[in-house]
């Protein structure tokens, strides 16, 4: 008998991801001297987790400046607005969640 | 035959097995599986899903966040007959899935929150009674194919396509049961008010779909008012908690009104909108008790409304307006048990749907928000 005929069919259910995958930005080699943005889910306690974690990477390695932006809601993604403000001003960004 | 990786990007595929494999294990290994044996497609059966669809098995119905897998209706049929469902379920299930789909829903959070909530759907309209599902005794358990089947055709969905595989892009902290199917219809037999997709101005002879991401119900037992204010008391208390969602960021919530609590509410000349407005007046909490009487450092809130008073003896009603509270009119004839289902949250908002797509009729068929019919 063929042996595909003796086969049974089965299926794969995830369906395809269709956009191409976004490679990350180039890593930095030093943060010295660069403009670090800060972004917070808003969070109960991602401002202290993050205006914290700002402060040492200012006081121990020389970020020279760095800018709070915040999320209008936790659960949301970043409106495109707000990346491309990040993007244009800032030279990397850091973002946690502060559950 | 070809390897499968759980989260690869492989295209759909159609392979085969020899016949004696074990084809629900052979899914189970694959990680293809809410955890229950699924029913293992044919060709015949998705076939027959996707005519009742339209035909065209190629045609992208959505992109199911957070992994964005592309929803055919080859797809989706896929797992509408894994679920277990017939046919004719179908179209509740797409339309439950567009519903998830649109921005305000923000399934994508949905999906990967650590907190509990999962999609709540609930169906109005002829289509409940004609594919029949249960809105009466027992409408949030076990023992209807329709609402079981449906329900977990869009967990299936979530998971598969959607990726939302615990501890993987789902991070829910505890999850709940209405992560295998959360399904139910109105009982628009049992309700002496309008159905709730004619409150909000669809025809009675359409069919909608309302979905809100939610936690479990709350029973609320009352077997001792003859009035409204008593009965809506105790679902006011099951609401007026510092514990979920709603009281601490608002958002929307949802309100099942047993049959005899909705005879005796309704008996007395109530209508929803009398009903949503009591809940919201008498239910909330003080600021103080939000805010742990600022023991742990002064809290402002910023998940809340702006004009919300913050100050200690505040009122902080469970959601930002009465109609915010989704009132339906579900469960057996007897029993005086009502239910609460807290919400997310503000960070997703619930979308009501016809199983058609054609947006609701102008005007409503409840003037003034009487809705009796």
């Amino acid at each position: 008998m063929d042996k595909s005929f003796e086969s049974v069919p089965v299926f794969d259910p995830r369906g395809v991801i269709a956009a191409p995958p976004l490679p990350p930005a180039p890593r930095v080699h030093s943060i010295a001297g660069l403009r670090l943005a800060v972004l917070s889910n808003s969070k109960w306690n991602a401002n202290k987790l993050l205006r914290g974690a700002a402060q040492r990477l200012h006081d121990d390695y020389g970020i020279a400046t760095f800018s709070y932006y915040q999320k209008e809601a936790f659960s949301r993604v970043a409106p495109d607005d707000l990346i491309r403000e990040i993007a244009a001003n800032n030279d990397i960004a850091l973002t946690a969640i502060g559950d | 035959m070809r390897s499968i990786q759980k989260g690869d990007t492989l295209q759909t595929i159609e392979d085969a097995v020899a016949p004696d494999v074990d084809l629900i294990e052979w899914y189970y290994a694959r990680g293809f599986s809410d955890g229950f044996p699924v029913v293992p497609p044919t060709v015949a059966k998705i076939a027959a899903v996707v005519e009742i669809l339209g035909g065209e098995p190629e045609f992208v119905e959505g992109r199911i966040p957070p992994r964005f897998g592309g929803l055919t209706r080859e797809v989706l049929a896929i797992n509408v007959v894994m679920a277990g469902c017939l046919p004719e379920y179908a179209p509740v299930v797409r339309a439950a899935i567009l519903a998830l789909c649109e921005v305000p829903f923000n399934l994508n959070g949905v999906q990967a929150t650590t907190h509990m909530a999962s999609p709540l759907t609930i169906v109005n309209g002829p289509i409940a009674k004609a594919i029949g599902m249960n809105a009466g005794c027992n409408t949030f358990g076990s023992g209807n194919r329709a609402n079981a089947t449906i329900g977990r055709a869009i967990r299936l969905i979530m998971l598969n396509v959607g990726g939302g595989w615990p501890g993987d892009l789902d991070k829910s902290t505890l999850g709940h049961p209405g992560k295998y199917t959360y399904c139910i219809a109105e009982n628009e037999a049992a309700s002496p008010f309008a159905p709730y997709h004619v409150d909000k101005g669809y025809d009675p002879a359409d069919s909608t779909v309302f979905v809100i991401a939610s936690e479990p119900p709350h029973s609320v037992s009352n077997h001792i008012s003859n009035d409204p204010q008593g009965i809506l008391d105790s679902i006011c208390s099951a609401m007026s908690t510092i514990a979920h969602n709603n009281a601490l960021t608002g958002g929307h919530c949802a309100v099942i009104i047993c049959p005899e609590h909705a005879s005796t509410i309704a008996g007395k000349g109530w209508k929803r909108s009398d009903i949503r407005n009591y809940l919201w007046m008498n239910a909330g909490n003080t600021f103080g008790a939000l805010a742990h009487q600022h023991r742990y450092g002064k809290v402002y809130n910023r998940q809340l409304p702006v004009w919300y008073k913050r100050e200690i003896d505040s009122r902080i009603p469970i959601v930002p307006s009465p109609d915010n509270i989704h009132l339906f009119v579900a469960g057996g004839e007897a029993g005086r048990f009502s239910a609460f289902i807290p919400g997310w949250g503000p960070m997703s908002t619930p979308v009501l749907r016809s199983l058609d797509g054609v947006p609701r009729a102008n005007g409503s068929a409840c003037l003034d928000d009487s809705c009796s019919l």
